[in-house]
């Protein structure tokens, strides 16, 4: 898989940081629809706003929906995205989780999985985890 | 894949066994949870465990690692399951197992090397009497462990020797415990009795006390010796035999003042807290009951100086342990008893001034405050004192004369000899009983081994009318002459020894 290099970071400014940052998400966010509609997914929504935050992927596999949370690094200098998805995290997700399917009235069986995505320097793909149900 | 290393948890002076099982699931999200109870010290070992692998250049698993502590219901605490769950981890990822019957406990370091770590002597004596074979513990712990015999105590500096060990490549010797040399015994003691200048009926009085296992209390003015008397007395107490050796190290073994690389106690503590020490700083307490002061001086000395500045509370407190010899220790999560069978040393001044009944200086002191200042030790209390005795100041005009006979001056290698021979007797007497001195003797005791002939008789009872003694200082005046008759090498009590415990009775100051 090749995907476009985004210019290297020049600046230590904090709001090109931001910037920066958002693109490798944003990037990491697109791996794992890819991936999700090759395994046979379904995409309901990207970036989902419920009151709390935001969902990064609603998807369904057959009658079931499924929650992804994408957790995207490049390198491992600053721990591994499995670190990142602490407890904390995870009742976050669930509350989101929650707000989509009052919106939705969805009555079914749901999940939360997460894809946790590294990158190499030159942002090509280098470690790619699709963790079920956490 | 499921491992399973035993290792163990520590409730007072009570071990029970935990099973520390170590799951590591290929699939789920990577992560290291600990479960059973386990509180924030056992929680951060996480952390520790964790860099200590890293640190030993072996990768750690991305994997989920589920980590139980069995049985679930008892709280955990402290360091000592670092390396049972390190290695619960590491024989997941090689091949080399850990060998069978073999208990694990000691706090890593984040190098990977062991550190010292408390309840060693504990845990051995748990293995020994769960049937383990051996067991691996951090080195600066070995030799306290080691103390029991029949247990293969393998001293582990870090991570990668003990893999090697396991992989038979380069194997862990054993730690074999080597008894503290004899001569290291006086260069512990910090004053010797011939350093005290004067003061021979304290002296005396403080032999009787070491012979017998008797309390004592000191009263005198500012000065005169009180403080270094009670410290020159660790010197004339007979070394620990085995047994007590054993009770005293495993107090200190689960309190965590054993140093590291120490071994067996071998030497009779001495504590001397402070007066303002809290009623559970002396008798021991806590919502996880931990051992007090009193406890950690079992079989030895404690030694409360300035006795009339300690809260009363706390003077009261001691009046039980004092008579049984143990403590329980009751709080609502946990229930223990640490043994406290300890010689009780204090002294005091007789007034707030301090020269109440000097010779030469003039006390300051109201009778209202003098009264008010004696009675801050209650009745009870003074009653379960053996010996009382006066510390007289000391002439300074015979100071300088006695300075120069300092020489001639008993030193307390002597004392102790006398005081050795006097436990001797006493442990052939008590060779059928559960007791160790003549303090400790009930009454039944008392009247199997002190018969008193009937002129001996008359004496006590004179003087039980006289000085208004209660029952208990009855039975006391007793033991005391018991001992005093052991002093003598005399079988029985005569009339000298009843008259000279009769001169230690129960007083309070006003009497002098």
């Amino acid at each position: 898989m090749e995907f476009r290099i985004w210019p290297r970071r020049c600046s230590t400014d904090r709001k090109d940081m931001k910037k920066f940052n958002l693109q490798i998400g944003k990037l990491g966010e697109e791996i794992a629809k890819d991936y999700l509609k090759k395994r046979g997914y379904e995409i309901l929504a990207q970036n989902f706003k419920t009151k709390y935050a935001e969902i990064d992927l609603v998807a369904r596999q057959k009658n079931e929906l499924v929650f992804v949370e994408v957790r995207t690094k490049r390198g491992l200098d600053f721990g591994s995205p499995e670190d990142s998805l602490n407890k904390k995290k995870l009742r976050k997700l669930w509350f989101n989780a929650r707000g989509y399917i009052n919106w939705a009235k969805w009555r079914g069986p749901y999940r939360i999985d997460a894809v946790c995505i590294v990158l190499k320097p030159n942002n090509t793909l280098d470690r790619f985890n699709h963790y079920k149900n956490i | 894949m499921l491992i399973k290393v035993a290792s163990a948890a520590s409730r007072g002076l009570e071990t029970i066994g935990v099973d520390v099982e170590v799951n590591v699931a290929g699939r789920g999200l990577p992560g290291f949870n600990i479960v059973g109870l386990a509180d924030k010290a056992v929680d951060e070992s996480r952390e520790r465990v964790k860099t200590a692998i890293l640190s030993s250049k072996i990768e750690f698993p991305q994997k989920k690692i589920t980590v139980n502590l069995a049985p679930a219901d008892v709280p955990k605490e402290g360091s000592v399951y670092d390396l049972p769950i390190a290695v619960g981890i590491l024989s997941t990822l090689t091949n080399c197992k850990a060998p069978e019957k073999s208990l694990f406990f000691g706090e890593l370091s984040l190098d990977g090397s062991l550190r010292h770590t408390k309840g060693a002597l504990l845990m051995a004596l748990f293995a020994k009497e769960a049937g383990f074979e051996s067991i691996f513990l951090p080195k600066d712990s070995a030799n306290e462990a080691a103390v029991i015999k029949g247990i293969k105590v393998y001293p582990v500096e870090n991570l990668s020797q003990l893999l090697n060990h396991f992989a038979e490549k380069e194997c862990i010797s054993p730690a074999v415990y080597k008894k503290a040399k004899e001569e290291a015994f006086d260069n512990l003691i910090e004053f010797d009795m011939k350093d005290v200048l004067g003061q021979e009926q304290a002296k005396r009085t403080m032999e009787i006390a070491a012979a017998g296992g008797h309390n004592i209390l000191m009263v005198g003015s500012p000065g005169t010796g009180k403080t270094m008397l009670a410290r020159a007395l660790p010197g004339i107490l007979p070394p620990l035999n085995e047994k007590e050796s054993l009770e005293v190290t495993k107090i200190h073994s689960s309190a965590g003042t054993i140093p590291p690389g120490g071994s067996l106690i071998t030497i009779r503590q001495f504590r001397s807290p402070h007066h303002t020490t809290s009623p559970v700083g002396l008798i021991g307490g806590g919502t996880k009951p931990h051992p007090g002061e009193i406890s950690l001086a079992h079989r030895g000395v404690l030694f409360l100086d300035e006795f009339n500045e300690f809260p009363r509370s706390v003077l009261e407190a001691l009046r039980q342990p004092l008579e049984d010899g143990y403590v329980t220790i009751s709080r609502s999560k946990e229930r223990t008893m640490y043994p406290a069978r300890f010689m009780l040393v204090a002294s005091a001044n007789p007034c707030p001034c301090g020269y109440l009944n000097h010779p030469k200086k003039v006390c300051v002191c109201s009778p209202r405050q003098i009264k008010k200042y004696q009675k801050r030790i209650s009745g009870p209390l003074l009653d379960r004192i053996d010996l009382h005795v006066d510390v007289p100041s000391v002439d300074v005009a015979e100071l300088s004369n006695n300075q120069k006979a300092s020489e001639f001056l008993e030193p307390s290698s002597t004392i102790r000899k006398r005081v050795v021979l006097a436990r001797k007797k006493q442990a052939e007497r008590f060779k059928t009983e559960a007791i160790h001195v003549n303090a400790e003797m009930k009454n039944n005791h008392i009247k199997k081994y002190c018969k008193l002939s009937k002129k001996v008789e008359q004496i006590l009872q004179q003087a039980g009318v006289k000085f208004q003694l209660s029952a208990r200082s009855y039975l006391k005046m007793i033991k005391v002459a018991r001992t005093i008759a052991d002093l003598d090498n005399s079988p029985e009590i005569g009339i000298s020894h009843m008259a000279e415990a009769l001169q230690y009775r129960p007083k309070r100051y006003e009497e002098v």
